[in-house]
């Protein structure tokens, strides 16, 4: 049995796993726009967010969360990204799974009340109530609003900006410099299992025994652990170099301007427009 | 006060305590010299550096620094460790293991917030840094974004933050393209001209007589065996031909092709 280079599953998800990370971690094209939400102070972003995101979700009214849903599409719009990648983004997976959650809340057995429609499958008589229908929509468009908020905060955000933003809730300075540092290497990492993955490909040729495909991903995962913990004693060595002394001092270079604090006020107005209006 | 930098004295290193790095060294460094230390691959010339910064520490022997022997001890005293990293900069091989914040400016100001430099003449030092090594339009972009280039400018850039009185390179000039190189040569020279101390690693016969007054040759044994004035070692032939440092070098010349040790320092060469 053999496996052919260019078409196999490995191949497919580690080239799928790169491309997607470099996609959607690591590039800031959209947080470089010059658009709304990239003009924002990233405390104050985060801080709006969460304000959002906490209507969205202790509201029982789905009008309120349709309203929340509605502010995140014109800020995705002002901030000048395509609303087709952003809904594509913002649809696929989560709001997927979660609709396949909310699928059995339709029903009698779990939320009884008013028939709206019923039928058969497998001779299993099923109802579908009102309240389970506003109940799984409910669910649905709290997930997708929650999503959307999220998603549209980090690709407008740079994710350097957002890390040092959380210091703004007492996150230490410790764990804030680590997970930059994270964020730094596991680039590099992705970068050396691209190059790792090319250089195999040059050498093996078309076709590989399955075994012999094994042996040769199981190689490259000895390898890359192997290079990132060299690493890990060079970045040390370096961080000592430069005064490293065992508490890091982040640099901290924010600055709210007349223009952010308009935009909590327009937030905070939105938010009670939904809450006591809708 | 003695001029005398780092006095190494029969310093012996190996790694995992079985892998000998270095061996029988000694070497004097002055202040103000510009050194650099040649070899093949795998020589000591890493190792060495790395322990001029203090990093690590010889298994017998004595390594002194501005008059100070260093060991774990010396550096377990934090205003010791703070003065000694205040006096002494390190631009290491990896540009990638130097550069571990998620942004460039960042990168630069580590050093400078670590040792509490003081903030007004930090950022008058990387005005001036940002300006001389042309590094504005990259401040806020992420390391990974940048090129070799751009990276090994942005760690010499992290280096010189903190304006040490030594700084020391590990082949800085390693896969650069030439106008890259001749503008880290030149800023070398400039801080000699300062008063630093520079002292670099490399393979670069090239760049050897311009950014040294002294060279120190290692051999495949780990052991230094010559250091002298640029001028004469680099002249020496056979010394660099027997450490791996000049070859053979076969090329045309009107439709003809000769061989001759492929000889740096003299550009000119006869037929």
């Amino acid at each position: 049995m053999a496996f052919t280079i260019g078409n196999n599953f490995i191949e497919r998800s580690i080239t799928g796993a790169i491309a997607f990370l470099k996609e959607s971690v690591f590039t800031d094209e959209y947080a470089s726009r010059d658009g709304l939400m990239q003009s924002i102070d990233p405390r104050m972003k985060l801080v709006t967010s969460g304000m959002l995101l906490l209507t969205a979700l202790l509201t029982k009214n789905i009008a309120v969360v349709l309203y929340i849903y509605s502010v995140s599409l014109i800020f995705t719009y002002l901030s000048k990204i395509n609303i087709g990648f952003f809904l594509k983004r913002t649809w696929v997976f989560i709001p997927l799974f979660s609709l396949f959650i909310a699928v059995p809340a339709l029903f009698n057995i779990f939320t009884p009340g008013e028939a709206i429609a019923n039928f058969n499958i497998f001779g299993l008589h099923l109802i579908v109530t009102r309240p389970g229908l506003s109940g799984a929509l409910l669910f649905v468009m709290r997930v997708i609003t929650s999503v959307s908020i999220v998603v549209l905060l980090s690709i407008t955000t740079r994710h350097s900006e957002t890390l040092k933003a959380l210091r703004l809730f007492k996150v230490p300075q410790i764990f804030v410099m680590i997970f930059g540092m994270c964020y730094r290497y596991i680039y590099l990492l992705i970068e050396a299992v691209e190059n790792t993955y090319l250089a195999i490909r040059s050498r093996v040729g078309r076709q590989v025994h399955y075994k012999k495909g094994q042996q040769v991903v199981a190689w490259s995962m000895a390898s890359l652990w192997q290079r990132s913990y060299r690493m890990n004693e060079e970045v040390y060595s370096a961080m000592l170099s430069r005064g490293y002394a065992g508490e890091p001092v982040v640099f901290n270079d924010f600055k709210t301007k007349p223009w952010d604090w308009m935009w909590l006020l327009l937030i905070i107005i939105i938010c009670v427009i939904g809450v006591r209006f809708i | 006060m003695s001029d005398t930098i780092f006095q190494l004295k029969d310093v012996n290193y190996s790694y995992l305590g079985k892998f000998p790095a270095l061996s029988h060294i000694d070497l004097t460094i002055e202040k103000a010299r510009m050194v650099a230390v040649i070899g093949a691959n795998g020589s000591g010339k890493s190792t060495l550096l790395q322990m001029l910064d203090g990093l690590i520490f010889p298994d017998s022997g004595t390594v002194t620094a501005f008059g100070t022997d260093i060991n774990e001890r010396t550096f377990a005293d934090l205003s010791f460790s703070r003065n000694f990293r205040r006096k002494v900069g390190f631009v290491f091989q990896n540009p990638d293991v130097q550069l571990f914040c998620p942004t460039v400016k960042e990168d630069i100001l580590f050093g400078p917030l670590q040792l509490k430099e003081d903030r007004a003449q930090t950022e008058k030092r990387l005005d001036r840094l940002v300006a001389i090594l042309g590094l504005g339009a990259l401040l806020d972009r992420s390391p990974h974004q940048l090129s070799v280039g751009e990276k090994r400018k942005v760690a010499i850039a992290s280096t010189l933050i903190i304006d040490p009185e030594v700084i020391i390179l590990d082949e800085p000039t390693a896969g650069l393209d030439p106008m890259t190189t001749r503008h880290i040569i030149d800023i070398l020279k400039k801080e000699n001209s300062l008063g630093k101390t520079v002292i670099t690693s490399t393979h670069d016969l090239h760049i050897v007589e311009e950014i040294s007054d002294m060279v120190c040759v290692f051999g495949n044994d780990k052991k230094i065996v010559r250091c002298g004035p640029s001028s004469e070692i680099l002249k020496d032939t056979p010394l660099l031909q027997a450490h791996n440092l000049v070859h053979i070098h076969a090329h045309r010349h009107d439709g003809s092709t000769h061989v001759h040790p492929h000889d740096h320092p003299s550009h000119e060469h006869s037929h």
